[in-house]
């Protein structure tokens, strides 16, 4: 402990200059965002620095536009249950490979190939999937003599935000898993042996053992699935690029087509700077979960 | 009482089996796919394995141009790695090292900016390099930018690897009269390496399938990189599925096969990082 104290400049160096780094490469930015969401930028005032100050101009002509509102809906949706079936499924195979097989721990970590592809790759192979005319996933819901129909899953805008969600919660699987079965191996055998003892079967054990001991890491898990769906820009990109007619248009996806495709980067900026606030909350509230957590 | 449990064991092995397949089933329809003829790709209802092979590898990827895109995407991924370790070992050590209000605040700066979508920073960072001139270097100017998201996954999965240091060990090297940097580098980044290695592995295979940026900062396509450019394939009407799954197939192979060899040190690396 003494030693470490005796130059201090040493590890003020070694941290300080990565987080100058980080945040003239990420906080600025997020400044940066709130100046232009208040500015009129566009095509011909990008490059300079003088733009005129519009005041709400843009958070309100943003909630005006065609459309808005059904894509924060979108938003809300593609969260919530991308989320919500990523923890259910998650840990339904965490409780899974917690029993003691053969191979249980090979066999958990393969799932994790999902998670290493590049997102536009997942992207185009759930887009052949969902193929209306030749998509196995129709061949398969025919052959279960589910659908007589072949549905046109990505061009059908009663059916498309719910192919993007599939493919999501299909990305969010393993890392739920991988971090929810390291939230089970922490609860103590013991726990469950006095259970056992008391007579208590599966579901009660899980209910009033499991649960609630893994209660921040629930919290902790829920909140980082929040963060990473939030950030899914590449599976949209490469699924429906929002459409048909914005069906299965997101938030983040839309700021980006704001600035890049319409260069109303004024706008792009508001609702930018309204995600990254609720992003900030959720992983303010996921720190705060970790260490609950430790402090346990 | 043994019998049954070997039995047990068993049928969980083979549940577990058939859980991983149905699971992976989406990669194995891309490859499937890709060593399909045209015709046999659309055939109602589809085959589920190829019934004659039809492997077009080289021509999508000579007539796709892949060999620039993937040199662009390996060239991007590169120098993200490297600028990450650079910049990411030093904090990891000294964020594993002490604990205090300040190192807490720290951390917690990191972990909020690993949070921060990428498609909603793109717009400043795309502004802002635009008036800086950086614009000129795109690839350039995509390494800075994903070095931004890279550098917290980084700290946040060294940390555990330095933390598992014993602080022993770099007293005794003071104590010999080492300087802190002598220590660092000679002692604790050594003892840190697999951590490191793996860690910085993780960073290049994530940046090379990276594509928000690259698709936003880089205009010409000559420096464009595989994910863009698979992108471009994509487009709106196509039907050559079999070429796209090729070109897919090409571009996650490679990562795939590192990501199986180094399987069980990545998911060790997560599990601490995530959750500590």
């Amino acid at each position: 402990m003494k030693l470490a104290h005796q130059r201090p400049m040493f590890d003020i160096a070694m941290l300080g200059v990565p987080l100058v780094f980080l945040v003239l490469i990420c906080a600025v930015p997020v400044v940066y965002t709130v100046v232009m969401s208040f500015q009129s930028v566009d095509m011909f005032t990008i490059m300079s620095l003088r733009r005129p100050f519009v005041g709400l101009h843009n958070y309100m002509a943003l909630f005006a536009r065609p459309g808005a509102r059904h894509i924060f809906l979108n938003t809300a949706l593609f969260t919530i249950l991308s989320v919500s079936a990523q923890l259910v499924l998650g840990f339904a195979l965490a409780l899974f490979f917690n029993r003691r097989f053969p191979g249980a721990a090979t066999l958990r970590g393969v799932f994790l190939a999902g998670w290493i592809m590049p997102g536009l790759v997942v992207g185009g192979i759930w887009k052949w999937i969902f193929a209306g005319d030749n998509g196995v996933l129709n061949a398969v819901l025919a052959g279960l003599h589910l659908t007589r129909s072949h549905p046109f899953w990505l061009s059908d805008p009663a059916l498309s935000l719910y192919a993007v969600i599939v493919a999501n919660i299909w990305l969010g699987i393993p890392f739920n898993m991988i971090l929810l079965s390291v939230g089970l191996a922490a609860v103590p055998a013991d726990v469950y042996e006095a259970a056992k003892m008391d007579g208590a079967g599966p579901v009660r054990t899980f209910l009033f053992i499991t649960l609630p001991m893994m209660r921040a890491t629930i919290a902790a898990v829920a909140s980082l699935g929040v963060i990473f769906t939030l950030q899914q820009y590449d599976l949209i990109s490469g699924l429906t690029e929002g459409g048909p007619s914005n069906s299965s248009n997101v938030a983040q996806y839309w700021s980006w087509q704001l600035s890049f495709q319409v260069y109303e980067i004024g706008q792009g900026s508001a609702l930018a700077v309204l995600m990254l606030a609720f992003t900030a909350a959720v992983a303010g509230f996921y720190v705060w979960s970790t260490r609950q957590e430790q402090a346990a | 009482m043994i019998l049954p449990s070997v039995r047990r064991r068993r049928i969980d092995g083979g549940i577990g089996l058939v859980l991983a397949a149905i699971y992976l089933f989406p990669l194995y329809w891309m490859y499937a796919t890709a060593l399909k003829s045209p015709a046999e790709i659309f055939r109602n209802p589809p085959t589920f394995w190829p019934h004659t092979l039809h492997i077009t590898f080289g021509r999508v990827f000579v007539e796709h141009a892949m060999a620039h895109y993937l040199w662009n995407s390996a060239l991007i991924a590169a120098g993200t790695t490297v600028l990450t370790v650079l910049l990411g070992t030093g904090a990891a050590y000294v964020l594993a090292r002490h604990r205090n209000r300040w190192v807490d605040a720290a951390l917690f700066l990191v972990l909020l900016l690993q949070a921060l979508p990428p498609s909603l920073l793109v717009t400043p960072i795309f502004v802002a390099f635009n008036q800086l001139g950086l614009l000129a270097t795109p690839r350039f100017a995509v390494v800075l930018a994903q070095t931004g998201k890279m550098v917290p996954l980084f700290i946040v999965l060294c940390r555990a690897s330095f933390a598992q240091v014993p602080r022993e060990l770099e007293d005794a090297a003071r104590m010999d009269g080492a300087s802190r940097p002598m220590a660092f580098l000679l002692i604790m980044v050594p003892l840190a390496r697999n951590g490191i290695l793996v860690s910085a592995i993780l960073v290049f295979l994530q940046s090379m399938g990276e594509y928000v940026y690259s698709r936003s900062l880089i205009s010409s396509d000559a420096l464009q990189t595989a994910s863009v450019g698979l992108r471009g394939f994509l487009g709106t009407n196509t039907t050559d599925w079999g070429g796209i799954m090729s070109y897919s197939a090409i571009f996650v192979t490679p990562i795939l096969i590192v990501f199986a060899l180094l399987q069980t040190r990545i998911i060790g690396g997560l599990t601490a990082g995530a959750l500590k």
